[in-house]
Parts: structure tokens; C-alpha cells; sequence
């Protein structure tokens, strides 16, 4: 009988052993606000649920500093080294030797490098092909250098090869065998490997142990999609998120700081929200009323309802701090209503004017567009909205339903994007080439050329300032406000670096982020 | 027997073929651009094009209502605009979720709504009357997704007794499972109590004062019997009744419940096809939520036979 107790007490222990792990795992939960991720493909994903997930799982031929999103502070990742021609055109990278793919899927060769730059220059394949037009040719030369040439000049290559977007490279022999499912099993280089899928649920990602860089110190990152914000707000609370994706909204903001043991880290890249004047039309097309309703609007007050932890006023036509801003050109947006009046009674509409305008039911810029409607009221000037859902937004003010556009967004950080997107001719709304110039605006289309190509950067700085100069005095558009993203973590989360910016809109997890 | 199921089925094809009609103009009247949105506000209209080229936007919308209905009757939902995986799949991994919650719901409603119901008549206008009318009161009239938060609220978060974030997978850890799906269900089940009571309540006050259940009574039968025998049986068909019609709205209120706790299910589905104008997910849910109604009608039908001997299925 004693047998019988000793054999079942040894029994227990060594299923209590066997049941304990063997150390305890650090596990980083993350929760998002959205219904499901799209993808972790880094050449797709554009939706916010889906981009910090790509800074997770990839890595570029170099990369944003972890936290920065300074395009002058690009460091070497995959490549070691890089050379490039006289003329800028040739552009010659040597990889790190011994970089290991995830799930067995080999070493990173130049092949897989052609493959992935192909790949992002493919209109198929990828969201952000026309960032690749310029490429005349991607080659290996040997398993481990690769030559890119161009057909021109591009403003910034190295920001084309960084870890964003169509530069982060991906397993060609992945890509292949996978078909549709890389989707969500994305194969790359980086800390983390996509691992478990629970539709609706969570996407989960282990620690690389073979990372380059050496193994991360946490062995899971449990992405969660929850849309509500109270619900995400709650769980963050209740201890069973340790970091969350918070609202662009200054009482947010204010009620995390008050939380014991928390950070909320408020960072760029900032969207710059601008009012298009459409100039196709009637009483638009007229300078002095756009002038007039640029005077009228006052952005001290749109950035104090928005929250000064969160907003600050726009400075330019491009955002603050992208290669080749400058806010030495006139702002308007002070808030002179009865200059305003005067000058709209000059331009010949001494009862006001009536402008009609698409606006999103999106709560976030609804109410922002509505101190917009109550400012330029008191200069006589009349906003009628046409306020449909956000889709319907979207749709409808590129078919050039609206004369007036609000309208936010982040870009790549460099002036050529933002210029050639809204101000470039060619990229007028409802038109073949389309992109979201809802002003019509034509009149900085040499200088946003000439920048591009320009291997000077002193004159290539120049240009951009000229063309924001021209569009700023012709009023193709008026810059309002930068609103900044807004995170939250438990101050037992240690990303490994200054989080300033999120080049991807959620924290890059490196091999150095630590959870307590 | 079997004759009358056919027959009950065959009814329930016009239903959906005016549901899937319905749905299809519907989600194609709302504005909004699917291509644009699965490749970012970035892109450029060539790619667009393109892009709603190789989904089949760009034909003309007749042509686009055949393919589609060839598709669904020969029984294929189609796959997704935005994932582009088989809508059947998504759908088979989160309806699981969406049933338990709703089910769960439902027995809440009954084993809280017909007691509370009978306890209400028995004691007209006394202390059991005015709980049951209170209970349902506030059923009826709090959304579901504030009491959802206010739940979380006092249960989650002071007495951290519930977690916040619902465990859907795995299946496989019934106690962690059933801590998780408490909230939801009981969030859910305080409409179905709400229903269930008030139509307990007001069949049962109409039955203790029919002539039967006097002579019963005069009989000396005891009055617990006189009251779940005599009044309760004959209440029971329009408490059916409401079961089958409120399951629907059930299923209604199920989203903003797997909204606010979180939980995978058919909410999420919905929502995010909503976002996204994913035209093929929000036909396939419409054509799935439409056949689940379809079918517990069914199901109430013949739960009258089964209740109520003198109803017979002919």
C-alpha cells in the first residue's frame, strides 16, 4: 500500500514538472481596432490593421531607424553595403551573407531580392507599383550583390528599398508555393514569423530564434483585432492587452496618462488634413474667393478643439518634416472673418457665397469639418454638406462631386509623393491617370518634375520649394492641421528604442523589446 | 409528415430568392468602391480598373445578377472581394461562435423569462409582479451594446471575475469557454427574458381566469398543479411563438454583442464586409442569416404539434 501512495505522490510531481513550462513565456498582446486583419503581404497591406505587422515579419535592403521616421536616418538592414553611379541611376547593394528565411524556406540571395522589388514594381501584385515606375531593371549579379537601374532618377531609392511598403523583401520559393495563402502566412526575414490565424480573432507571431540581429527577448506577439474602442479600452485596463492602438483624440490621451503604470506615446507621422479648392468650378475658380475663405478659416481653433496633445497646425502643402518641406510661404488660416467678408464683397459676392461640399459621416472629421462650416459661417461664407458614409466619401470625391475637399493623409516621407498626388496635373481627379488632386491644380507641374530628377540636393530642395511656393500662392489647397497617431502600453513594455514616429502606425516589435 | 416538410421548404424558396434580390441591389445602390478599397487610396486608376476588372465589377449589373445567382443555386456563396477566400469557409469558421451565443441567449431567456412570467400573473400588481415587469423593462429598453459595457463595467473590470476579450478558440477549454461566453449570453439573454416575460405574464393572466381553471381549482386540485398544468400548457404556444419570432432579432442583436466583448462570430464578419463593400460576403451573410430565419420559422411550426396535441401537422 505504501508503494501504492509513493508510486502515485512521484507520479503527480512528475506530471505537475511535465505540465509547467519550462520557463515562464513572454508573451506581448497587441490589440488593434479592427473586425480582422486583411494581410501581413507586405506589398498589399495598406489598411492601418495590417502595416505594423509588416515592420514585425520583414526586413528591407535598409531600414527606418526602429521608432524614427527620418528618411536621412536610413541604416543598412539586409544589404551591408551600397554604391551608386555618377548619375544615379545605377545602384549596386551587397547583402548580408546568412540570412535565413522563416519555416525552413532557406538563404536570402539576390534571386529573392529581384523577385521582391519585381514584385512591388508589379501592378498586379502590388498596391504600390507606380512608386516602382522608374525601375528599368532589378538583377542578381551574384548570390549576393544586386544591381538596380533606373530609368531615372528617383528622389529617394533608398526610401524604395527601406522596410515599407513595396522594399521589404519577401521569400520568392514562399511566394511561389504558397500561392493565395502568403497572404497570411507571409514568409520574410524579420524577429517575428507569422504563426497562428484565428479569423475575427488574432494573428500570432513567434520569435524568430535565427534573426540576424540575434533572438528576441519576447517569444510571442498575440495580435488582437477589437474594434470597439470601449472594449479595447477595457481590456487594456483589465490587464489583458499590454498595448493598444488609442484614439487621435486628446480626451483619450488625457484619460490613459491618468492610468497608473501606462504610457501613452502620441507620434508621427502626422496626417495633413488640407482644404482643396476645386478650381473646375464656379465661384472656386476665382483666386480672391479662395482667398477669402483661406482667411476666414481659423486653424488655432480647429487645433484647440482637436486637442493640442494631438493636432498642431499645418505649416505647408506637404507635411512637416518630409524630405524637401518648407513653411516659409504664406499660411492663411488665421481666423480674420471680417477681412474675409471684404474681400469676398471685392470679388463681386458682397451677400456671401454658398459652397457645396461631400463630407464623410466618419465622427473624427464630420465634427473637425463641422468647426470648419461655423468659422467660415461668420465670413458669410455657407457650407452645404452632402454627408454620406465614409466609402461613398471616398468615391464621390473622385468622381468631382465636391467643391470643397477635407481631406487627410500620411504619404511617404519625401515632398514628390504629396506634390505629385495632389498638385501634379496629371493626377486630376476622374481622369485616365487620376489620383486625389481635387483642385485641379496645375501649376507646379515643371518643379515637381524637375525635383524628381534632380541628383543635386540643393536644387532638388530648391524646386520642391518653389513648387510649394506656386501651389501655396495660387491656392490650390490650404493646410489645416497634422493630427498625430496616438498608442498606449504598459509601462512594463520596453520597445528597445525612442518611439517618436511609426513609419508603419503601430510599434515596430524588434529583438530588443522587453515585456515585464 | 415528411410531405409537409418538402412542401414547407419549397415555401421558403421564394423567401430567399427575394432576399438574395433584395440584398444584391441593395449592397450595389450604397456607393463605394471595392477596389479602392483592397488596394489603398493610393493607387493608381489604371490599376483600379484593372482591379475591378478581374473581380467582374466592370459588367454590367444584369450580367453580374446571373453570375451571381447561377453561382448561389448551384449552391456556391463565391469567395470574398477583399480575401478573396471561399465565403463558406469564413463563414463555417465563425458561425459555430454565433449559434453558441445565441442559443445560449435563448435558453437564458426561457429558464429566466417563463418563471419570472408566472410569478408575475400569480402575484398581479404584487412585489414578484413588479421585478418581472422592471426586469423586462429594462431588457427592452437598454441597448444591447450599453449594457454590454456596463456589465463589463461592474463584472470584468471591478470584480474581475469575467475576462474582457472573449475566448473563442480554442475549442478545446470548456471553463475558460463557458467564463467567456457568461456575459455575452446573459447580455443577449436580458432581451429574450424581457420578451418572454411580458408574454408569459399576460397568457398566463388571461388562462388563471379562464372557466377551466376555476373548475379546477373548485376541484381542490393543488395550485402549483392548477398553475403549470392547466395555465401553463395553454400558454405555451404564443411563448413558441415569440421564441421563433424574437430568435431573429437575436441574431440582430448578436453583432453589436460580438462587437463589444469581442467575440469572433458572425457581427464581425458582417461589419468588416460592410466596411470594406465587400459585395459577395455581404450577399453570402444575407443569404445565411435569411435561411437561419427561414428555418427556426420551420422549427417553431413544428414545435406547435409537439406543445399543443390539437395542432396537427397536416
Amino acid at each position: 500500500m505504501r508503494h501504492f501512495w509513493t508510486s502515485v505522490a512521484s507520479v503527480s510531481v512528475l506530471a505537475i514538472a511535465l505540465a509547467a513550462p519550462a520557463h515562464a513565456q513572454k508573451i506581448l498582446t497587441i490589440g488593434m481596432s479592427a473586425p480582422d486583419i486583411g494581410q501581413v503581404d507586405p506589398h498589399k497591406a495598406t489598411s492601418t490593421q495590417d502595416k505594423p505587422t509588416t515592420s514585425w515579419a520583414f526586413n528591407g535592403l535598409v531600414r527606418f531607424k526602429p521608432g524614427s521616421g527620418d528618411l536621412a536616418g536610413l541604416e543598412p538592414d539586409l544589404a551591408e553595403k551600397w554604391t551608386k553611379s555618377a548619375d544615379g541611376l545605377v545602384w549596386t547593394f551587397t547583402l548580408r551573407k546568412g540570412v535565413k528565411f522563416h519555416r525552413g524556406f532557406g538563404e536570402l540571395t539576390a534571386d529573392d531580392v529581384v523577385f521582391s522589388l519585381n514584385r512591388a514594381a508589379d501592378s498586379k501584385a502590388s498596391s504600390f507599383s507606380s512608386d516602382y515606375a522608374s525601375f528599368a531593371k532589378v538583377e542578381a549579379l551574384d548570390p549576393l550583390t544586386v544591381r538596380i537601374t533606373l530609368k531615372a532618377p528617383v528622389p529617394s531609392l533608398l526610401g524604395l528599398v527601406a522596410n515599407f511598403h513595396g522594399g521589404n523583401i519577401v521569400s520568392k520559393k514562399a511566394v511561389e508555393q504558397l500561392g493565395e495563402d502568403f497572404k497570411l502566412k507571409a514568409v520574410g526575414t524579420g524577429p517575428f514569423m507569422v504563426d497562428e490565424y484565428k479569423p475575427k480573432e488574432s494573428l500570432t507571431f513567434v520569435a524568430n530564434k535565427d534573426y540576424f540581429r540575434g533572438a528576441p527577448k519576447i517569444d510571442k506577439i498575440v495580435y488582437r483585432f477589437i474594434q470597439a474602442d470601449a472594449a479595447r479600452d477595457l481590456a487594456f485596463q483589465s490587464g489583458e492587452l499590454d498595448v493598444i492602438y488609442g484614439r487621435q483624440d486628446q480626451k483619450w490621451v488625457e484619460r490613459i496618462k491618468t492610468m497608473p503604470n501606462v504610457v501613452a506615446d502620441v507620434v508621427r507621422p502626422a496626417e495633413l488634413t488640407m482644404l482643396h479648392f476645386n478650381m473646375a468650378q464656379k465661384p472656386l475658380d476665382d483666386i480672391r474667393v479662395r482667398r477669402a475663405i483661406a482667411t476666414a478659416v481659423d486653424r488655432r481653433q480647429i487645433v484647440s478643439f482637436l486637442g493640442e496633445l494631438v493636432a498642431q497646425p499645418g505649416r505647408s502643402v506637404v507635411p512637416i518634416g518630409y524630405l524637401g518641406f518648407d513653411d516659409s510661404n504664406q499660411v492663411y488660416g488665421n481666423g480674420e472673418f471680417d477681412k474675409a467678408k471684404q474681400m469676398l464683397a471685392e470679388a463681386g459676392y458682397p451677400n456671401g457665397v454658398t459652397i457645396k461640399m461631400v463630407q464623410t459621416s466618419l465622427p473624427g472629421m464630420l465634427s473637425v469639418a463641422q468647426v470648419l462650416q461655423a468659422q467660415l459661417k461668420k465670413a458669410n461664407i455657407t457650407i452645404q454638406f452632402d454627408v454620406v458614409d465614409h466609402q461613398t466619401f471616398h468615391a464621390n470625391i473622385r468622381k468631382d462631386l465636391s467643391q470643397m475637399v477635407y481631406y487627410s493623409a500620411a504619404r511617404f516621407p519625401v515632398a514628390d509623393v504629396y506634390l505629385t498626388q495632389f498638385f501634379h496635373s496629371r493626377s486630376i481627379v476622374n481622369t485616365p491617370t487620376a489620383s486625389v488632386n481635387f483642385s485641379h491644380c496645375a501649376v507646379a507641374d515643371a518643379e515637381i518634375d524637375g525635383a524628381r530628377v534632380e541628383q543635386d540636393p540643393a536644387r532638388q530642395k530648391a524646386l520642391w520649394s518653389a513648387a510649394q511656393k506656386k501651389i501655396s500662392d495660387n491656392l490650390c489647397a490650404i493646410p489645416l492641421h497634422e493630427q498625430l497617431l496616438a498608442w498606449a502600453r504598459k509601462s512594463g513594455v520596453d520597445y528597445g528604442y525612442k518611439f517618436d514616429a511609426a513609419m508603419h502606425l503601430g510599434p515596430t516589435i524588434t529583438e530588443l523589446t522587453t515585456i515585464k | 409528415m415528411t410531405r409537409y416538410l418538402l412542401r414547407r421548404l419549397l415555401f421558403a424558396l421564394p423567401t430567399l430568392l427575394a432576399v438574395l434580390t433584395l440584398v444584391f441591389v441593395l449592397v450595389r445602390v450604397v456607393p463605394g468602391d471595392p477596389a479602392l478599397v483592397i488596394m489603398g487610396d493610393q493607387a493608381t486608376a489604371e490599376a483600379l480598373r484593372e482591379l475591378r476588372a478581374k473581380l467582374g465589377l466592370d459588367q454590367p449589373i444584369w450580367r453580374q445578377y446571373v453570375v451571381f445567382m447561377t453561382q448561389v443555386l448551384g449552391g456556391d456563396l463565391g469567395r470574398s472581394l477583399i480575401t478573396n477566400r471561399p465565403i463558406l469557409t469564413d463563414v463555417a469558421a465563425v458561425l459555430p461562435f454565433t449559434l453558441e451565443l445565441t442559443i445560449a441567449a435563448l435558453l437564458i431567456g426561457i429558464a429566466g423569462g417563463v418563471p419570472l412570467g408566472v410569478v408575475a400573473a400569480r402575484r398581479r400588481d404584487g412585489f414578484g409582479d413588479w421585478v418581472a415587469r422592471i426586469v423586462s423593462l429594462v431588457g427592452l429598453s437598454f441597448p444591447a451594446f450599453v449594457s454590454a459595457i456596463l456589465m463589463l463595467l461592474a463584472f470584468a473590470i471591478h470584480f474581475q471575475w469575467f475576462p474582457v476579450i472573449s475566448r473563442g478558440w480554442p475549442m478545446t477549454e470548456p471553463v475558460e469557454r463557458l467564463r467567456s461566453l457568461a456575459l455575452p449570453a446573459f447580455n443577449l439573454g436580458l432581451i429574450m427574458i424581457a420578451y418572454v416575460t411580458r408574454v408569459t405574464r399576460s397568457g398566463m393572466l388571461k388562462a388563471l381566469s379562464e372557466d377551466y381553471v376555476r373548475t379546477a381549482r373548485a376541484k381542490g386540485v393543488p395550485a402549483r398543479v392548477v398553475v403549470w398544468r392547466h395555465g401553463l400548457r395553454n400558454v405555451l404556444i404564443p411563448i413558441v411563438t415569440v421564441i421563433g419570432l424574437y430568435f431573429g432579432v437575436l441574431i440582430g442583436n448578436s453583432v453589436l454583442t460580438e462587437i463589444v466583448f469581442n467575440r469572433p462570430g458572425l457581427g464581425k464578419l458582417i461589419i468588416g464586409a460592410l466596411e470594406k463593400r465587400d459585395y459577395s460576403m455581404l450577399q453570402g451573410l444575407m443569404v445565411i442569416y435569411a435561411f437561419i430565419i427561414v428555418l427556426v420559422n420551420l422549427i417553431t411550426d413544428l414545435a406547435y404539434g409537439v406543445v399543443d396535441p390539437r395542432v396537427k401537422a397536416t
